[in-house]
């Protein structure tokens, strides 16, 4: 099993390569920044309320949406001024989330309303008579997480659709290098596995270079007999799982520090928050991209705590702050790169939150929620899909919580991303399984 | 004739019981933080049984107490004296299988100080799973359900009734998690841990939303414990120490319909609607599968055979619940025992990855380690994704269910990247050619003392880290390694290296 990727390097590079990371062993690939494409997922972990991320502020809707949400209704001094679709309909953003209401209003962030998993569309009177297929362990943590990446509602998904979607670029070579299309600051991801590719994780600041080793010949010979030991096949499946991620880790490490040698400091200041330092790292591969031979790449970042069970509140004033400087840093890095048009940052999270809240000031696992998407190649300004009708027990309701069913699939929010990142309509159906029971229909917050 | 046939017998059935180096020290990796010359020797003395009984005997290893405020009167977040007891506990204690137990039951029930940020708050709750890694489990339930880290954790604590006036509903969090990864799963189980299919050959989920809201009723009703000198409310400010209590004034007294056709009858108080609902837990069959799958993959195997599991699963509902033989049952199964005997087949996917805290306690228990009461081995194990009492969420620092490549499940793989793969080599570099930190120091001398034969060597870091059972490979690759350099103390150095950073060391089998 052990043929994931061209590990034939692995020996081939010296010790003296991987200690002193002479450049060389890539060609710096010309390249124009047009060709260049990135997808950026932002993963909220925990299921974020964006009931409170983003707020339609005409009477009807804030009306109801103070007097449902109670202790958790945001007043006006809570939330960003008002800000105004391209159709002239009115919202307002978290007041901690002042950065993103500013892309709103400059037309570089998209929001995608009640967005979430399913299987196939289906109404109220569906769900509650279980008529329709809806997806596995619905309101589950892990579940749900596993099914914002896979992008298969019926659960048990190996591979994610990004991985999915590096699958194809390999295969095509739309890329100049065998360097992972799938690269991770935030550890490993279900997002990025693919059938035949397999993801590059690395620490926000961090390399993967192998320590201890100089250029002599005794430490040479350590080296090769480590090395040695990750082609051999040891009969044990667990050691060879553990012998192919060292093997993916020592190949990809050389590749990567030459590249990121090349970089340059970026003028744009991050804050220093696990987000922030997350998307900076993000920024500095995409400054190196054309060294590593890299023509499309999708990164992914996660920040964590929004299991908003009890004191939402205050949890929301803590991290939404992180949330929104660090993407608008983010966004600002891609324009002093030169590279806004190419790069496209979407959120993804557990679910949505129950629209009324707990008795300890907070909510419970729901469903559809709302998400965002930047970048300077985005339709930004404008909302699309659909609020829910804020009511308990109304028409977008599972229950009498305000869980709401979905009325656009992650797959459409995917397909749409996934098309722009290059990906041609007949092959969308391969990458999202579900994508045609829902009229193979894209969203259009892309071009 | 019939004395030699006697004489036979007695002698075989001592040679049965004399363990093997192999057999010793593949036992205490299951069993122990990691096999060290000392702990192999008693076992060989003593036998299985007799280890067994002794470790439930053992002294008890404790986390010390932290202050409450910080010198800056704030609440105290310090979990560093805490975690690096934790490290002396398990390189240096004497109550290796509780420690082993309490640390995979808190896999389990897990608490993080990313929502408790009060570094007191977790002694207390660690000595839940020292305390009880040897009752039962219904204890553990109870305790863990009235312990104010968890009632901060998963909002047990001050989870009133709905209030229609303010258009509340109670609680869903601790409801959820209970039933989900605490005791029962997401799906109904056979006794082998298979999937229990209905007639249409559909898993059958263990519950719904609709229970989940009804037990979140239940469970209203519960505060802090009041802390000393303050004035008990209905709704205390958090406090760790103790127990919560009920408020009656604050729990939800109707009926409640659970899970499997139950229901809690109105009218009852809080703390008979949770042992209403504890007792509801233990009779659901599919807990003594769920609990003892996640068992046996933290002592033993990622992927146990369905046998594996029901004979355990089987101890476990007929002890209803008792911990001990279900522990010595997960421990001296045939299958966790088929390779004690050198050149035993055993399936190709047996054992499982050491997480980066068993890792690191069991290369320094090997190393002759001494951990210093300052020690920030910590900083290891979290740069390893596993910071100790920070998991990143209620589901652990990596899921039961995690596969790898081909579908086999491999828990500990889900931290396991391409960074921490490198920085896990790199750790065994420092341990060996650097220093871990300033009060952990190690003796490799015994590793020195062999180094004038390179087979010797090899030989005795096989005895002390792979159960007298170093592959042929790893053999050639370690001798080789050792060869090439010149002095004793580097030659151990060089086959320590790269024996401690191979897979078939990293992964227990």
């Amino acid at each position: 099993m052990f043929t994931r990727r061209g590990f034939i390097r692995v020996t081939t590079a010296s010790v003296g390569s991987l200690a002193l990371g002479p450049f060389g062993l890539l060609p710096a690939m010309a390249q124009s920044a047009s060709n260049y494409r990135a997808l950026v997922c932002v993963f909220m972990f925990g299921g974020n309320d964006s009931n409170n991320s983003v707020i339609p502020m005409d009477d009807t809707n804030y009306k109801a949406y103070s007097s449902i949400r109670g202790s958790l209704a945001l007043s006006a001094s809570e939330l960003t001024p008002t800000v105004y679709s391209t159709s002239n309909a009115p919202y307002a953003f978290h007041g901690k989330l002042p950065e993103l209401a500013s892309l709103f209003s400059s037309k570089e962030l998209a929001v995608v309303a009640n967005v979430g998993s399913l299987v196939q569309p289906l109404t109220r009177a569906q769900y509650q008579a279980a008529q329709v297929p809806v997806p596995a362990n619905l309101f589950s943590h892990s579940d749900q997480q596993a099914q914002w990446q896979t992008s298969i509602a019926q659960g048990n998904g190996a591979t994610g659709w990004a991985g999915r979607v590096a699958d194809y670029v390999g295969a095509q070579k739309m890329n100049a290098s065998t360097f992972p299309v799938f690269f991770s600051v935030a550890g490993n991801a279900l997002l990025g596995t693919g059938a035949n590719t397999q993801p590059v994780a690395v620490s926000p600041g961090g390399n993967l270079n192998l320590l201890g080793f100089n250029s002599s010949a005794s430490s040479q010979a350590r080296y090769d007999c480590l090395t040695s030991l990750l082609t051999t096949d040891s009969g044990l499946s667990l050691a060879q799982a553990a012998n192919n991620t060292l093997a993916n880790s020592i190949n990809d490490a050389t590749n990567l520090s030459n590249a990121l040698a090349k970089g340059t400091p970026l003028k744009t200041t991050f804050p220093k928050t696990t987000l922030g330092e997350q998307l900076q790292q993000v920024a500095q591969i995409i400054q190196v991209a054309s060294y590593l031979g890299m023509n499309r790449q999708i990164f992914f970042c996660s920040a964590g705590g929004f299991d908003t069970h009890g004191g939402e509140l205050e949890t929301h004033n803590a991290l939404y702050p992180q949330v929104s400087q660090a993407i608008s840093a983010f966004y600002s890095a891609t324009q002093e790169l030169g590279v806004a048009e190419n790069v496209s940052t979407f959120t993804e999270s557990d679910f949505n939150r129950t629209f009324q809240p707990t008795t300890t000031d907070g909510s419970d696992h729901a469903w559809g929620g709302h998400h965002m998407v930047i970048g300077g190649a985005v339709a930004g300004g404008q909302i699309y899909g659909a609020f829910p009708t804020f009511e308990l027990g109304g028409p977008n309701d599972t229950d009498t919580r305000g869980r709401w069913i979905p009325t656009t699939a992650i797959d459409q929010y995917g397909a749409t991303l996934a098309s722009w990142f290059g990906i041609p309509d007949s092959v969308l159906p391969t990458i999202f399984p579900n994508f045609p029971n829902f009229g193979s229909q894209k969203l259009t917050f892309l071009g | 004739m019939k004395s030699l046939f006697c004489l036979l017998v007695l002698s075989l059935s001592a040679f049965s019981q004399q363990m093997t180096d192999r057999a010793a020290a593949r036992f205490l990796d299951q069993a122990t933080w990691g096999p060290t010359p000392e702990a192999i020797a008693v076992l060989e003395k003593t036998g299985i049984t007799d280890w067994l009984e002794a470790q439930y005997k053992a002294a008890l290893s404790d986390l010390p107490d932290q202050p409450l405020l910080s010198s800056t009167g704030t609440t105290n977040e310090n979990l560093a004296p805490v975690t690096a007891a934790f490290y002396q506990n398990a390189v240096n204690g004497p109550d290796q299988l509780r420690q082993r137990v309490a640390f995979a039951l808190s896999e389990i029930w897990v608490v993080s100080q990313t929502t408790v940020p009060a570094a007191y708050a977790f002694p207390p709750y660690w000595r839940i799973f020292r305390d009880n890694a040897f009752k039962n489990y219904r204890d553990i339930i109870k305790a863990v359900t009235l312990s104010p880290a968890m009632g901060t954790y998963l909002n047990m604590a001050n989870n009133n009734k709905a209030n229609p006036a303010k258009g509340t509903a109670a609680n869903e969090n601790y409801a959820r998690e209970l039933m989900q990864l605490f005791t029962l799963g997401l799906i109904e189980l056979n006794p082998d841990g298979s999937p229990a299919l209905d007639s249409n050959h559909n898993p059958v989920p263990t519950y719904d939303q609709a229970v989940v809201t009804n037990l979140a009723k239940a469970i209203t009703g519960w505060t802090y414990p009041t802390a000393p000198g303050a004035t008990a409310k209905n709704n205390n400010p958090p406090y760790y120490f103790g127990q919560m209590f009920a408020v009656e004034a604050e729990h939800d007294t109707t009926a409640k319909a659970i899970f499997n056709g139950l229901t809690i009858p109105a009218g009852q108080t809080a703390e008979q609607d949770l042992d209403t609902l504890i007792d509801d837990l233990m009779a659901q069959p599919t807990m003594a599968p769920f609990v003892s799958q996640q068992l046996i993959q933290h002592l033993v195997a990622s992927n146990p055979s369905p046998a594996y599991i029901q004979r355990v699963s089987e101890v476990f509902s007929g002890m209803h619940g008792a911990l001990r033989p279900v522990i010595a049952a997960i421990l001296t199964d045939p299958e966790a025992r088929a390779d004690d005997d050198a050149g035993a087949t055993v399936s190709a996917n047996f054992g499982h990855f050491r997480e980066p805290v068993l890792f690191l306690a069991s290369m320094l228990r090997g190393l002759n380690a001494s951990v210093g009461p300052a020690n920030t081995l910590n900083g290891y194990s979290q740069e390893l994704g596993q910071n100790l009492f920070v998991a990143p969420s209620v589901f652990s620092y990596f899921s039961p269910q995690y596969q790898i490549e081909g579908g086999l499940l491999g828990p500990e793989f889900q931290i396991n990247s391409t960074q921490t793969s490198a920085d896990r080599a790199n750790i065994v570099s420092t341990t060996l050619y650097g220093s871990l930190d300033k009060t952990t120091t190690l003796s490799l001398a015994p590793f020195v003392d062999q180094a004038a034969s390179i087979g010797n060597l090899v030989n005795y870091i096989g005895y002390v880290f792979l159960h007298s059972g170093m592959s042929t490979v790893l053999t050639q690759a370690a001798t080789a390694a050792a060869a090439a350099q010149s002095t004793p103390t580097a030659k151990a150095q060089a086959a320590l290296y790269v024996i401690l950073s191979s897979s078939e060391y990293q992964v227990i089998h």
